[in-house]
């Protein structure tokens, strides 16, 4: 009796246990999937207050305790947004702000699990915001964003995150500095043919980029100009449109590019 | 490098855009629930938007809008704790009773986390490179400033206050002897971070890479109680705990080539950088010619590196250690011998550091150092071998007992060696190989025990004060001092702010000065600071200063005629006015004046009267500016022009038959002055790709009217003709390249 008696409350305080743990991943994925709408919102329409609210619905999802790692990512990803935003208004306070900020939550993050690629994609790309306001530590900007890159390269060159960004800085590098277009539009291919196939370990993790692959992929195709280029233009706005209609980086500016060349073209 | 922001600006602008998400539905709420909502604003009644609340344990909360307006609902009752968080600002923490259906109205008010008394913020007479809102000099203005060579310490002379000693990395800070100003580095005391320190007509270089440097103050008065033993001013230099990287830059230049490194491991726990470089001047020489005849030539040789663990969450080690070696020869005429100055130097210096935070309000960093250095000199009769040795344990504690003030306190114990072998003429005038000299072996050791104690407290939204209470103990001379000191910072109105310092400093004389003395009985040497200031910051892009400073000195050593001996009975004033404008305008250009007046009268050593300092400089002003022409390429011009330092005159001879050579009759300490000095430098700096990788092309142009400017007076043999010993700083070019690996 007493065998079973113990048996059934340890049956009984692993089934509470289990559905308690349960109940608690369910919040906590909730959680993250409202968190992420409230990000894309924001970061869609580069909108500081959406954004602010986004990274507040994170900072309260670190109250479940699980996962900080990626919970943390989302804040730094906030954060990068938040920095943008700067950019955009010139205010170099507020990229420096959010930018350090993001640099010291992403640092946590990667400390709580550092097998993580996407955490020094965006590490990357946070200390690439530094050039803004600190140029005078080029050196020190120049070994940060290296070793981010080698780390996430090491981790998973085949991320397309990974893979578009290098697209990305290839892009606005100039050929004299060992970038241009001409590298920039197949790593961009590749990006955009990784993301065709990518599919993340669950719909918690980070699935950004598809959208500005093909988006920047046009508007290489833009700027080399060469024949078929503007239609082919024209059929990865389509596609980046279908993927995510509501990017303000591809009807707001590539589409508006991409209307600038036809005119001049015709 | 305005490319790689376009760059990402708009990566930014974009990394956005692509984050697709699942769609996930609000769940709707019931009336059991507990509105709470409020208003989020700072000390100020500012509002503030993006704070986040939340009640602990759950994720139930909201973040504060536009207006600081925030509203949620809560199913959790009875006892909770609510956490307000803002960037910037300390958390706030505050119990509420939730009563199940009701609606709960709690406005929050945060204070900035950050204490504003900022020692660069406060500290008179800073100028600084850092994180904080007053910065005056950045690595890249060090690299840079034309004349400068990316040396630390020269590029500060182009700031008020401060001098060069024979055009090298010595400094003199506001009439001051050189050993009057103390650099330190993590918490160490670095006593020669020189190479060619002690040598005839070569100006001396610091070992001090800029690049690896996360913060510079240097401050020429005024300074926090926690430096100790240093009269005139200090340059508190910190280093980064950790590498951000890896990578490699390598240096080619007309006179010297290095080789760097930096190494951050794939945890990040562990990080190392190197140094190596080597100093060759041939190349320089055939192009720009000798102005003087050298055997052997200049040459010098550099090692350092650190090594840093990341322990726990908040500590960390690291270690630091440095090598470098010189050697010269240099050909000077002088009255009584004609012949090489051979000198030479080798200088060690490591040090140990642990920094950890045993909770969020406190820091512990506690460390030792170990410097040696060994110089060489052979003139004539003049040959000797000096080993100057410093080993240096110390704690520093740091708490912040609330939002508006934090205590400092710290000890050191500080051990000083000093060997001299070797012979020196008996008399100072002939250095004949065959004149009368004596033999030395003397050895001498000290031990100084500091402790200090310091708050750093902001009375009210715009006034900070600093008060600090510093003591030591000499174990040689058993002779103590004691220094209270005060400073503040007061922000008139937003950009303008007024800054004093008033306080006592001491430093023990050398311990070559303390065998001079009487059964060791100098005293510290003591001097009280006086000074007021305004600046005018508008966020760096104008930055305006006037600083009037008075200093009183005291127990300076001194000759005493009556018994032969080093006594502490001199004393003497300074007092003058540093005037500083800097402006930067857009990305594009970038240019500051200085202007410095001092009069510096001191009884110290041989003056028996009051006379002006060795490095007494009437009027100072420096101009420097750097153009972006491009992108790529930048230009600079640097252009100082100052009185002559004073110098003591001979004024006739007596002939010694004995010895069969002149004695010079000296005129009055000091009374003598150089001619004004001025150069103009130049350089240009050119940012291109190499192999697809970042280099850095310099030319530079020193003294550009190749002025000649005066190093020392000589005499022919019976000291009827006074000789211009000009410095070997003539015009030279100089071409450099640097890559990054």
């Amino acid at each position: 009796m007493k065998l079973k008696t113990i048996s059934a409350i340890l049956l009984m305080f692993a089934l509470l246990t289990g559905f308690n743990s349960v109940k608690a991943d369910s919040d906590f994925d909730k959680a993250i999937l409202k968190g992420k709408k409230t990000l894309k919102e924001g970061m869609d329409k580069s909108d500081e207050v959406i954004l602010k609210k986004a990274r507040g619905q994170f900072e309260r999802i670190l109250q479940l305790k699980q996962q900080p790692w990626l919970v943390n990512y989302y804040i730094a990803l906030a954060d990068y947004g938040l920095a943008t935003t700067g950019m955009v208004k010139e205010d170099k306070e507020t990229i420096k702000k959010y930018t350090e900020s993001g640099i010291n939550v992403i640092n946590k993050s990667i400390d709580e699990n550092p097998e993580f690629c996407d955490s020094y994609v965006l590490l990357e790309s946070l200390n690439f915001n530094r050039w803004q306001y600190e140029q005078e530590k080029m050196q020190e900007i120049i070994a940060a964003t290296q070793s981010a890159d080698a780390q996430a390269k090491k981790l998973d060159a085949e991320n397309p995150r990974y893979v578009l960004v290098t697209g990305i800085s290839q892009f606005y590098t100039p050929e004299a500095f060992g970038g241009g277009i001409k590298m920039a539009i197949p790593t961009l291919e590749k990006s955009s043919e990784l993301f065709k196939t990518r599919k993340e370990k669950s719909e918690l993790y980070p699935d950004w980029g598809y959208d500005m692959a093909l988006g920047y992929l046009a508007l290489s195709l833009l700027k080399r100009n060469d024949d078929g280029d503007l239609s082919k233009a024209e059929v990865l706005i389509v596609e980046a449109l279908k993927i995510n209609p509501d990017s303000g980086f591809i009807s707001g500016y590539v589409q508006k590019e991409y209307k600038t060349a036809s005119a001049e073209s015709k | 490098m305005k490319l790689f922001f376009i760059l990402f600006i708009t990566l930014t602008f974009l990394v956005q855009i692509g984050i697709t998400f699942s769609q996930v539905s609000d769940s709707a709420e019931t009336s059991q629930f507990t509105i709470i909502s409020g208003k989020v604003t700072g000390e100020k009644n500012e509002v503030l938007s993006g704070a986040n609340l939340v009640i602990e344990g759950t994720i139930d909360g909201a973040t504060s809008d536009e207006k600081g307006l925030y509203e949620f609902e809560t199913e959790k009752t009875g006892q909770a704790n609510l956490i307000v968080t803002s960037l910037d600002y300390a958390t706030k923490n505050i119990p509420i009773d939730i009563l199940p259906g009701q609606k709960m109205v709690l406005n929050v008010k945060l204070t900035k986390t950050e204490i504003k008394t900022d020692e660069i913020l406060v500290t008179a007479s800073s100028f600084t490179s850092g994180n904080n809102n007053a910065v005056t000099l950045t690595p890249l203005e060090i690299v840079r400033i034309p004349g400068a060579d990316a040396d630390l310490y020269r590029a500060i002379t182009t700031f008020p206050g401060s001098n060069q000693v024979n055009e090298g990395s010595r400094i003199t800070v506001r009439g001051g002897n050189p050993n009057e100003v103390l650099t330190i580095v993590d918490m160490a005391s670095l006593y020669n971070p020189f190479i060619f320190d002690e040598t005839f007509n070569t100006s001396s270089y610091s070992t001090i890479n800029p690049w690896g440097l996360k913060g510079i103050n240097f401050t020429s008065g005024g300074f926090s109680a926690k430096y100790g033993n240093v009269l005139s001013a200090v340059l508190d230099l910190k280093s980064y705990d950790m590498p951000q990287g890896s990578g490699m830059f390598a240096w080619l230049g007309l006179a010297n080539a290095s080789l760097s490194g930096v190494y951050l491991s794939d945890n990040r726990k562990i990080g190392a950088t190197f140094t190596a470089g080597k100093l060759f001047l041939e190349p320089f020489f055939a192009i720009n010619g000798k102005h003087s005849e050298y055997s052997p030539i200049p040459q010098s040789n550099q090692l350092g590196g650190t090594l840093s663990f990341t322990l726990g969450k908040t500590g960390n080690l690291k270690m630091y250690g440095n090598y470098s070696d010189d050697k010269v020869g240099i050909k000077n005429a002088g009255p009584t011998y004609d012949g090489f100055f051979e000198g030479s130097s080798k200088n060690y210096f490591s040090n140990i550091k642990l920094t950890t935070a045993p909770s969020v309000s406190t820091l512990l960093s506690v460390g030792g150092s170990f410097s040696l250095n060994e110089n060489n000199s052979k003139y004539g009769v003049l040959n000797t071998t000096e080993k100057n040795i410093y080993s240096k344990g110390r704690a520093e504690y740091t708490l912040q007992l609330n939002n508006k003030t934090d205590i400092n306190t710290g000890l050191e114990y500080e051990y000083n060696e000093y060997d001299i072998t070797g012979t020196v003429p008996l008399f100072s005038y002939n250095l004949a190989l065959n004149a009368p000299s004596l033999t030395l072996d003397t050895n001498s050791n000290s031990g100084r025990l500091g402790a200090y104690l310091e708050a750093q407290i902001r009375l009210t939204d715009d006034l900070f004060v600093i008060p600090g209470v510093r003591t030591d103990y000499h174990s040689l001379s058993s002779k103590a001092s004691f220094d209270p000191r005060i400073s503040f910072g007061y922000l008139i109105k937003q950009n303008h702010t007024v800054r004093g310092a008033f306080g006592l400093y001491h430093q023990y004389p050398s311990l070559l000065d303390y065998s001079r003395s009487r059964e060791n009985e100098l005293k510290p040497e003591s001097a009280l600071h006086y000074i007021l200031g305004y600046e005018f910051n508008n966020d760096n892009k104008i930055i305006f200063r006037v600083e009037g400073y008075y200093k009183d000195y005291s127990d300076l050593v001194l000759f005493n005629r009556a018994n032969f001996f080093y006594g502490s009975e001199g004393d003497g004033n300074v007092k003058g006015v540093d005037v500083f404008f800097k402006t930067k305008i857009s990305n594009k250009f970038t240019g500051w004046i200085s202007y410095a007046y001092s009069d510096s009268k001191r009884r110290q050593f041989d003056a028996q009267i009051l006379a002006p300092s060795n490095y007494d400089i009437t009027n100072n002003m420096s101009i420097v500016g750097s153009y972006n022409l491009s992108d790529k390429i930048v230009l600079g011009l640097s252009y100082k022009l100052s009185t002559g330092k004073p110098y003591t005159p001979v004024s006739g001879s007596t002939f010694d038959s004995t010895m069969n050579v002149y004695v010079p009759i000296y005129s009055e300490i000091n009374s003598g002055r150089f001619p004004t000095y001025d150069r103009l430098d130049m350089n240009a700096q050119y940012i291109f790709s190499l192999f697809g990788k970042f280099a850095v092309g310099v030319l530079a142009v020193n003294n550009i009217f190749n002025k000649d400017n005066l190093y020392d007076y000589t005499y022919n043999s019976d000291y009827s003709t006074q000789l211009p010993i000009y410095t070997n700083n003539k015009r030279t070019l100089y071409v450099g390249l640097g890559l990054q690996l």
